[in-house]
C-alpha cells in the first residue's frame, strides 16, 4: 500500500502530493524522535523515569532532592513527573504497567500495594540488590517493612510515614488568645471545648475558625472515627461498622461547616491558602503542607491532630517506591532504580523537612532531625497513626476513599444530614464488597 | 447521487473522447476486476483491525471477568450485563449524560443562531465577530477547562471576584451539586458553539439578497425579515445542527472529566466516564465492556431514530 | 440527504430583482444600526473574556494572581510565568508529539480514505456493496465506546505509549470515505477518458484527473483531520501514560501536578497550549470557514 504514492506524478503539485510530503516529514520526524529520546542514544546515559503524586508542598522538597540526586549522578538521565494526586495517578501507573512501558520507579502509598496487583502490574524488587545500597530490614521500622511484602516477595521500599496534623496560624491564634507562653495551642479535649475554641478564633478572622479540605474528607472521618475506637471490619460479603461512632464523627464534620466554623467548599490548594491569608486560624491537613506554609511566609506552628474525642489519634499512611511492570525490563535501569530509591532514603532528612516522618531510622535518630521545627511538635503522631483495614479497595485514593468522598462532602455542603450520609457510605461499602476483586 | 453508475452508457467508439455529455465511458465495463479491492484494502485493513476487531473482542469480554491487571480470565456468563443493567450508578450516569444533552442542545442551537444573525447584520464587523465567536472552537479541550476552571474558582476566580465587587456572593459553580452541570454546559457552549454558528452563517449568507430586498419593499422591518425569511429558510440547517449537536452531546466526556472529574458526589459523571472508571480506574475490563455495549446500543438507536426523523422532514 | 446545493430556495428568487433601486429606509436602520453594532461588539468582547483573562493572569507576578477583587491589569506585568513553563520543557515536547502524531494521522487518513473512496466510486469488485455498507455502518459506532478493547489491543500489540499507538486508531475515519466517494461520484467520467486512452493506469487517473479536481474537498478533509487529531483528547489520554509521549492536550490535563496553585503558570501553559492552532486558524481562516460551511451543505 505504500507503493501507491510513489507513482511518478506528471502534473506538478496536486493537492495529494502535499499530503505525501507531510507523510514524509512525519516519517522523518519519527526517525528523529524515535522511541527513546535522542539524548539518551547519543550520550549513553542510563535512562531513569520516576512518576509521583507529590503536588502538595512536599513536591518542592522532592524537586530539591532530585536536583541533588542529578548533581551526584551525571551518568543517569533522570526525569520525574508529578501527576494529579489520587485516582488519576494510580490509573496511569496501572495502565502504564499494563502497557509495559511505564515508569522505572513510582511512588505509591503502601496501603495501595494490594490494589496494584503485585506480580503482574508491579515487578518484585530483589532484596539483595537493595541491600547492596544499604537498605534492609535493619534500617526501616519493622511494622512498615512488613507491609512492603506480598506473597513472600518484596515489592516496595518505604520512605516515610505521613499523618494528618493541626496547623496554627500563630498571628491569628495569638490575637484570639488561644496560645500558651510557648506558642502552643491551649490543650482542649472533647467536641464542645473544641468548637468553643474555633468560635473564639472565628471571632478574630471574621471568616472561619478552621480550614479543612472538604474535598478529601475521608481521612478526617477516619481519624475522628478511630478516636472513638470505631472499628471497620471487612468480611467476605459483609462488614461491621459502629453506627453511633460514625454518626458522631459525621456530626462534627457537618456542624463545622453548618456553623460556618469551616468552609463548605475547600479544595486541596485552597485549604492552605485559607490558613495562610488568615481566613482561618487553624487547619487540619497532612504534614506535607509545611513547605507550602513556609513558602507563604507566615508565622505558623503545628500540633497533633486535635483531640476532638479525647485523644490524638490520626490517619496515616506511608509512601514507598515500587517498580511498575515493564515488558523488557533492563537490568541496568533496574539497578539504577534501586540505587535511586536507596539514595532517597539516605537523604530523607530533606524529605523530613517537607513534613513527613522518615522511614529510614538513622535519619529519624539524628540530631538534625531533632532540630527540625515544627516537625518536633508532632513526633508522637507516629505512634497515633491509624491505618485503614486492608483490602483491594481501601487505602489512599482507593475506591473506598474515592467513593466515600461523595457521601462525606455532602456533610460540609450541608446537602445531607449525618444520617443520610451514613446510609450512603454504608451503601457504598456494601456495594464495594459485592464487587469481585479485580486483582 | 449514483445516477451515472446505473445509466447504461452506450459504448463509445475509440477516439471519440469528445463525444459530448452522452459519451460516458463506463469504467466498469471490465466486470469484477480486483483492481478496486486493492484501493479499498488499506483502509479496510485498518478499519478491521482498529474498529471492527475491538468491537468484536469487546463483546467477548462482556462475558468474562478479565482484569486490566492480568491474571486468569474465566467465563462468567451474563454477570457483567446484569451488573451494568441493575447498577444505579449506571443509570445516574446515563441521566447525567442525558441531562447534559437536554441542557446543551437547545442552548447551543439558539445561541449559534443568535450570534449568526448578529454577524449577518453587522457586516462591517464580520471578520472580528467570526474570529471571536469561532476561535474558542479550535482550542484544545484542556486549554478550555484550565481557563474556565480558573474563572469558576469560587474563592479566587474572576466570576465570584467580580460578583463580590458588586456585593453579590457568587455560587460555588463547579463545586456544588446543583450548579456543576450548568457551569459545565455554559463553558461547553462558549467552547463549541462556533461550529454551529458557522453553519448558520454560511446558510444565511447563501440566502439571496433580493429576497430581503423584495420584503423590504413590501414594508417588512428588520425583525419581520428575520422572522419571515431568515428563520423559515434555515429550517433545514437547524435540523442538521440539532442532529449533529445531539449526537455530539450524548458522547460528552472530556470537558466534564477535566473540570469536575464527575463530581461533586458524581453529579456530573457521564456514561463514558463511568466506563473509564470501571475499566481503567477499577481495572474491570469485562464490566466496562458490557457498559460500553449498553451505551453503544443506545447511541446507535438514537442516531438511527434521529436520522429517520430527519430524512422524513427532508422528504 | 440532498447533494451539494446550497439550501437556498430558488423559487423565491425571481420577482425581487427589478425593484432594486428603492433605497431601503436609511433613517430608521441607522438608529437600529447603532444598537446592532453595539450589541454585536459587546457580544464579541464578552466572548473574548476567557481568553483575555487567561492572558491577563499569565502576565501577572504569581503573588498578584489571587488578589481579590481581581484586576485586569498588573502594574508589574511580567513574562516570568512563560519563562518558567517553557523552561520545564514539557510543553515543547508535548507540542512536538502532537505535531508528529497529527501529521501521521492526517497523511494516512488522506491517503487511505482517498484510495478507498476512489475504489468504491470507480470500480466494481466482488463484495463491493457489502463492504461499502460495512464502512458506512462504522459511522454509527461511537469510538468512545471502544476505548477499553482498543486499549487491550494496544497492550497486545505493544503500542501503548508509542506514536503509532496514538495515531493508528485515529486513521479510521469512515465518514471521510463516504464524503470523498460522494464527491468523486459527482465528477463526470469524461474527464478520465482522455487520460485512460493515453494509456494511464487507475493510479495515474486518480493522481492526474481526480485529485486535481477534488482540491477543495481534500483541503477540507485535511484541515478537519488535522484539527480533530490535534485536539483529540480521549484516545491519546487512554493510550499514553508516559508524560514524554503525551500530546499537548493530554499533557496539559494530566501531568501538570507540579504547577500546583501557581495560577500565572497555569494560565501561561493554557495560552501556550492554545497558540499552535490559533496560528493555524489565522493562516487558514478562509479554508476553515468554507470547510465548515461545506460540511454543513453536504450534510
Amino acid at each position: 500500500m505504500r507503493r501507491a504514492p510513489h507513482a511518478p506524478p506528471s502534473t506538478p503539485a496536486g493537492p495529494g502530493r502535499r499530503a505525501f510530503v507531510t507523510g514524509a516529514l512525519a516519517t522523518a520526524g519519527l526517525a528523529a524522535a524515535g522511541c527513546a529520546p535522542p539524548d539518551t542514544l547519543i550520550s549513553g546515559r542510563t535512562r531513569l523515569r520516576q512518576w509521583n503524586l507529590f503536588a502538595g508542598g512536599d513536591g518542592n522538597r522532592m524537586i530539591e532532592m532530585h536536583d541533588a540526586y542529578r548533581a551526584e549522578h551525571p551518568e543517569i538521565d533522570f526525569r520525574a513527573t508529578t501527576f494529579t494526586w489520587g485516582a488519576p495517578f494510580y490509573t496511569k501507573v496501572a495502565m502504564g504497567a499494563a502497557g509495559g512501558r511505564g515508569a522505572d520507579v513510582a511512588t505509591v502509598h503502601v496501603s495501595r500495594l494490594e490494589s496494584l496487583a503485585p506480580g503482574r502490574l508491579l515487578d518484585p524488587i530483589d532484596p539483595a540488590l537493595l541491600a547492596e545500597f544499604g537498605i534492609d530490614d535493619t534500617v526501616v521500622l519493622p511494622n512498615i517493612w512488613e507491609k512492603c511484602f506480598f506473597g513472600g516477595q518484596l515489592y516496595a521500599v518505604p520512605i516515610d510515614t505521613h499523618v494528618l496534623i493541626q496547623y496554627l496560624n500563630l498571628d491569628v491564634c495569638r490575637q484570639a488568645g488561644v496560645l500558651d507562653a510557648d506558642d502552643r495551642l491551649i490543650e482542649v479535649s472533647g467536641t464542645d471545648d473544641y468548637f468553643d475554641l474555633l468560635r473564639e478564633i472565628r471571632g478574630v478572622t471574621g471568616e472561619y475558625g478552621i480550614s479543612i479540605d472538604t474535598w478529601n474528607p475521608w481521612s478526617n472521618f477516619w481519624a475522628l472515627y478511630r478516636q472513638q475506637d470505631g472499628d471497620l471490619v471487612l468480611g467476605e460479603d459483609d462488614f461491621e461498622m459502629d453506627d453511633d461512632k460514625a454518626l458522631a464523627a459525621m456530626d462534627v464534620m457537618y456542624r463545622l461547616s453548618e456553623e460556618g466554623l469551616a468552609p463548605r467548599h475547600s479544595r486541596d490548594a485552597d485549604t492552605a491558602a485559607n490558613l495562610a491569608n488568615g481566613h482561618a486560624g487553624l487547619m487540619i491537613h497532612g504534614n506535607w503542607e509545611i513547605p507550602t506554609l513556609e513558602a507563604a511566609g507566615i508565622e505558623f506552628s503545628a500540633a497533633q491532630f486535635p483531640a476532638v474525642f479525647g485523644n490524638h489519634r490520626t490517619r496515616g499512611d506511608s509512601h514507598c517506591y515500587v517498580f511498575p511492570h515493564q515488558r523488557d525490563r533492563d537490568p541496568g535501569r533496574t539497578r539504577a532504580a534501586a540505587e535511586y530509591a536507596a539514595w532517597m532514603l539516605h537523604n530523607s532528612l530533606t524529605w523530613a523537612g517537607g513534613g513527613h516522618i522518615p522511614a529510614y531510622q538513622p535519619v529519624v535518630e539524628s540530631a538534625e532531625y531533632d532540630a527540625l521545627h515544627p516537625q518536633s511538635e508532632y513526633r508522637e503522631a507516629a505512634e497515633n497513626v491509624q491505618f485503614e483495614p486492608e483490602g483491594w479497595f481501601s487505602g489512599s485514593a482507593g475506591r473506598l476513599q474515592e467513593e466515600a468522598t461523595g457521601a462525606l462532602t455532602t456533610l460540609h455542603q450541608g446537602t445531607q444530614t449525618p444520617e443520610q450520609a451514613l446510609d450512603q457510605l454504608k451503601g457504598t461499602i456494601r456495594e464495594l464488597l459485592t464487587v469481585p476483586s479485580p486483582v | 447521487m449514483t445516477q451515472k453508475i446505473h445509466a447504461p452508457a452506450p459504448r463509445t467508439a475509440p477516439g471519440s473522447a469528445t463525444a459530448g455529455p452522452r459519451g460516458l465511458v463506463d469504467v466498469r465495463r471490465r466486470p469484477h476486476t480486483w483492481t478496486g479491492l486493492w484501493f479499498v484494502l488499506p483502509f479496510l485493513a485498518f478499519y478491521a483491525l482498529f474498529l471492527l476487531w475491538p468491537a468484536i473482542i469487546g463483546f467477548g469480554y462482556t462475558f468474562t471477568d478479565r482484569s486490566l491487571a492480568g491474571g486468569d480470565v474465566s467465563f462468567i456468563g451474563l454477570d457483567n450485563w446484569s451488573e451494568s443493567l441493575t447498577d444505579s450508578a449506571m443509570y445516574d450516569s446515563l441521566w447525567n449524560t442525558l441531562w447534559f444533552t437536554i441542557l446543551s442542545v437547545p442552548l447551543m442551537v439558539l445561541l449559534a443562531l443568535g450570534l449568526a444573525v448578529l454577524t449577518d447584520h453587522a457586516r462591517r464587523l464580520g471578520w472580528f465577530l467570526r474570529l471571536s465567536f469561532f476561535a474558542p472552537f479550535i482550542l484544545p479541550v484542556t486549554v478550555m477547562t484550565l481557563i474556565w476552571g480558573w474563572m469558576y474558582n469560587p474563592s479566587l476566580g474572576l466570576f465570584n471576584g467580580t460578583l463580590g465587587r458588586l456585593g453579590i456572593e457568587g455560587p460555588e459553580w463547579l463545586f456544588a451539586e446543583d450548579t456543576a452541570m450548568y457551569s459545565v454546559v455554559i463553558a461547553t457552549a462558549w467552547w463549541q458553539v462556533g461550529f454551529n454558528y458557522l453553519l448558520y452563517l454560511a446558510a444565511m449568507q447563501s440566502i439571496p439578497k433580493d429576497v430581503y430586498e423584495a420584503a423590504a419593499i413590501d414594508g417588512a422591518g428588520a425583525w419581520q425579515r428575520i422572522g419571515r425569511i431568515t428563520l423559515p429558510m434555515l429550517t433545514r440547517t437547524t435540523a442538521l445542527i440539532a442532529m449533529l449537536q445531539l449526537i455530539g452531546s450524548l458522547r460528552v466526556f472530556e470537558q466534564i472529566y477535566l473540570m469536575t472529574s464527575g463530581g461533586p458526589n458524581f453529579a456530573t459523571r457521564t456514561v463514558i466516564q463511568y466506563i473509564y472508571d470501571s475499566g481503567f480506574v477499577g481495572l474491570r475490563i469485562g464490566l466496562a465492556s458490557s457498559m460500553a455495549y449498553v451505551f453503544m446500543i443506545l447511541i446507535i438507536a438514537a442516531s438511527i431514530a434521529q436520522f429517520r426523523l430527519f430524512s422524513r422532514k427532508e422528504g | 440527504m440532498a447533494t451539494s446545493t446550497p439550501p437556498a430556495p430558488r423559487a423565491v428568487q425571481g420577482p425581487a430583482k427589478p425593484l432594486r433601486r428603492t433605497p431601503p429606509r436609511r433613517r430608521r436602520t441607522s438608529v437600529g444600526a447603532v444598537a446592532l453594532y453595539t450589541v454585536a461588539t459587546l457580544a464579541a468582547l464578552v466572548w473574548l473574556v476567557p481568553l483575555l483573562w487567561a492572558f491577563a493572569t499569565s502576565v501577572k507576578p504569581e503573588g498578584e494572581t489571587t488578589v481579590m477583587p481581581p484586576s485586569w491589569l498588573s502594574a508589574n506585568a511580567t513574562f516570568e510565568a512563560y519563562a518558567l513553563v517553557l523552561g520545564r520543557g514539557d510543553i515543547l515536547r508535548w507540542t512536538m508529539n502532537s505535531l508528529i502524531t497529527t501529521l501521521i494521522v492526517t497523511a494516512l487518513t488522506l491517503v487511505f480514505c482517498v484510495l478507498a473512496a476512489y475504489g468504491f466510486s470507480r470500480f466494481d469488485f466482488r463484495g463491493r456493496p457489502a463492504l461499502f455498507a460495512l464502512v458506512i455502518g462504522g459511522i454509527l459506532i461511537p469510538p468512545q465506546t471502544l476505548i477499553v478493547p482498543q486499549f487491550v489491543l494496544m497492550t497486545q500489540l505493544g503500542l501503548v505509549d508509542t506514536y503509532w499507538g496514538i495515531a493508528l486508531p485515529q486513521v479510521v475515519a469512515p465518514v471521510f470515505v463516504f464524503i470523498l466517494k460522494r464527491f468523486f461520484d459527482a465528477i463526470p467520467r469524461d474527464y478520465e477518458d482522455a487520460a485512460r486512452l493515453d494509456g494511464a493506469g487507475p493510479l495515474r487517473v486518480l493522481w492526474n484527473v481526480i485529485l486535481p479536481l477534488s482540491r477543495p474537498i481534500l483541503t477540507a478533509v485535511g484541515i478537519f483531520t488535522f484539527i480533530g487529531a490535534w485536539n483529540n483528547f480521549l484516545w491519546p489520554f487512554i493510550v499514553t501514560n508516559d508524560p514524554e509521549m503525551m500530546t499537548l492536550p493530554v499533557g496539559l490535563g494530566t501531568a501538570v501536578g507540579q504547577y500546583g496553585i501557581q495560577y500565572a503558570q497555569l494560565m501561561a501553559s493554557a495560552v501556550l497550549g492554545a497558540v499552535p492552532l490559533l496560528i493555524v486558524f489565522l493562516l487558514f481562516q478562509k479554508h476553515i470557514v468554507t470547510g465548515v460551511a461545506g460540511a454543513g451543505i453536504k450534510g
